[in-house]
């Protein structure tokens, strides 16, 4: 049995802003509201005790949350309402992006698929978030929106810890953008878990290479997701290894050791690089 | 939070707690109790019911969620008490143990099959990967899909 709390599901964006400004969390200003996507992990976690939530807020009958737009100029934009699976069905994002759709396919079953958003899984910011290697190598920014106003960032600014963020109260990401400029990339995407769905990655590794570019993100290696600074196409795995060393901080736990994370990393690291 | 669906091709109206999901919803106010609970989580697929078409773990969907949606559960099946061509093929291939994961994974199946009626071996197996079986019945659940899709030398 989940406990109590209460359920709104504004019809638009001017609805949803007014509503997260009046819910801030902040002792005597409305209730602790949180925004309910997919809700394939805040309903997991409310389930197990860990979310005191008490207002919900679906954002799905926000129509303009649901565009998943390509434009050879602009790039790439990813609404707050759009699932991996349509993601993944995406024609274009096959053509120009297909990174997004090799790592959106390794997060969770089908079940999880239909249901959970992109945008979800980035404000969730597990250290070891699928759809944040590949976003991360495609130079993503965050769109960021308020009562107040908006804000952009990069992705790998709005990661601040296991599971926090740069969202401030009252703030939503409402989409995100990827630029144009990493289109059409050559890509490698390597995930080590136990079983194929239903496991956290224990090391995992995206790289992408276009023109004189090659760009490397590292998950579950560190309280964040990691992104390597830009090479050279041509560098040597060797130096990318030697970076990546230098940027993650793997940790010993239930799931893997920190050395055959680190291990497993540069395995990774050597294996794409061959390939692409 | 009043809500309406059609399960199964039937509509429905009710008042719903906004804390329900949608799988008690289905069991305990539609009375439907072939969608089971597994773990709660998402994790199993026990609850694994078509939603507008595509399987969700309803463990983790609110009823409130689902207002206005169309919803299978694996009653709506079999036609007129005849078990569908699918049922028919995992009862032949002794595709249920204990029968607690079976009405997800038929209901997988069933996605499968409209999406991609001749699977292979592999696909079946990635379109599973969100049902669990802890009778260790997969071959026989694999080899049951194979046989419906007309895949199976006999």
């Amino acid at each position: 049995m989940l406990k109590e709390f209460s359920y709104l599901a504004p019809k638009n964006k001017t609805q949803l802003l007014k509503l997260l400004a009046e819910h801030t969390g902040k002792p005597g200003v409305g209730k602790t509201a949180k925004i309910l996507a997919g809700g394939t992990d805040i309903l997991v976690n409310i389930r197990n005790g860990f979310d005191k939530t008490d207002l919900l807020i679906d954002i799905k009958k926000i129509g303009e949350y649901s565009k998943l737009d390509f434009n050879k100029t602009k790039g790439l934009l990813i609404g707050a309402n759009v699932t991996y699976i349509q993601l993944i069905n995406n024609k274009n994002v096959k053509k120009h992006y297909p990174v997004l759709i090799e790592t959106a396919g390794k997060v969770g079953s089908p079940q999880l698929r239909n249901r959970g958003t992109i945008i979800g899984n980035i404000c969730t910011a597990s250290p070891a978030a699928d759809m944040s290697r590949s976003l991360l190598c495609l130079g993503a920014e965050v769109n960021i929106v308020s009562i107040k106003g908006s804000r952009s960032m990069k992705l790998k600014d709005f990661f601040k810890g296991v599971k926090k963020t740069a969202l401030k109260a009252g703030e939503i990401v409402e989409s995100i953008t990827i630029p144009i400029d990493m289109a059409d990339a050559k890509y490698g995407d390597e995930k080590l878990k136990r079983i194929k769905g239903h496991d956290l990655a224990q090391a995992a590794v995206s790289i992408v290479k276009k023109d004189k570019v090659l760009r490397v993100a590292i998950s579950s290696c560190a309280i964040v997701p990691v992104l390597l600074k830009d090479f050279k196409s041509n560098v040597s795995s060797a130096t990318v290894c030697k970076e990546a060393l230098k940027s993650i901080s793997p940790i010993d736990d239930i799931r893997a050791s920190k050395d055959y994370r680190i291990h497993m990393v540069k395995t990774y690291i050597k294996r794409i690089m061959d390939k692409i | 939070m009043k809500i309406n669906v059609k399960v199964n091709g039937k509509k429905y109206e009710r008042d719903v707690r906004e804390n329900m999901t949608l799988l008690r919803f289905i069991r305990e106010e539609i009375g439907l109790t072939g969608t089971k609970e597994g773990c709660g989580v998402g994790e199993c697929g026990a609850c694994t019911v078509i939603l507008n078409g595509k399987t969700v773990n309803s463990c983790i969907v609110l009823a409130v969620e689902a207002d206005g949606a169309v919803i299978e559960t694996i009653e709506g099946e079999a036609k007129n008490g005849k078990m569908s061509k699918l049922q028919n093929s995992f009862h032949e291939h002794h595709a249920v143990q204990c029968g607690f994961c079976t009405p997800g994974m038929v209901l997988s199946a069933k996605t499968l099959l409209k999406e991609n009626p001749k699977p292979s071996e592999h696909e079946i197996k990635e379109a599973l990967e969100g049902n669990f079986c802890r009778c260790t019945g997969y071959q026989q659940i694999i080899e049951a899909i194979q046989d419906a899709s007309g895949q199976m030398k006999k």
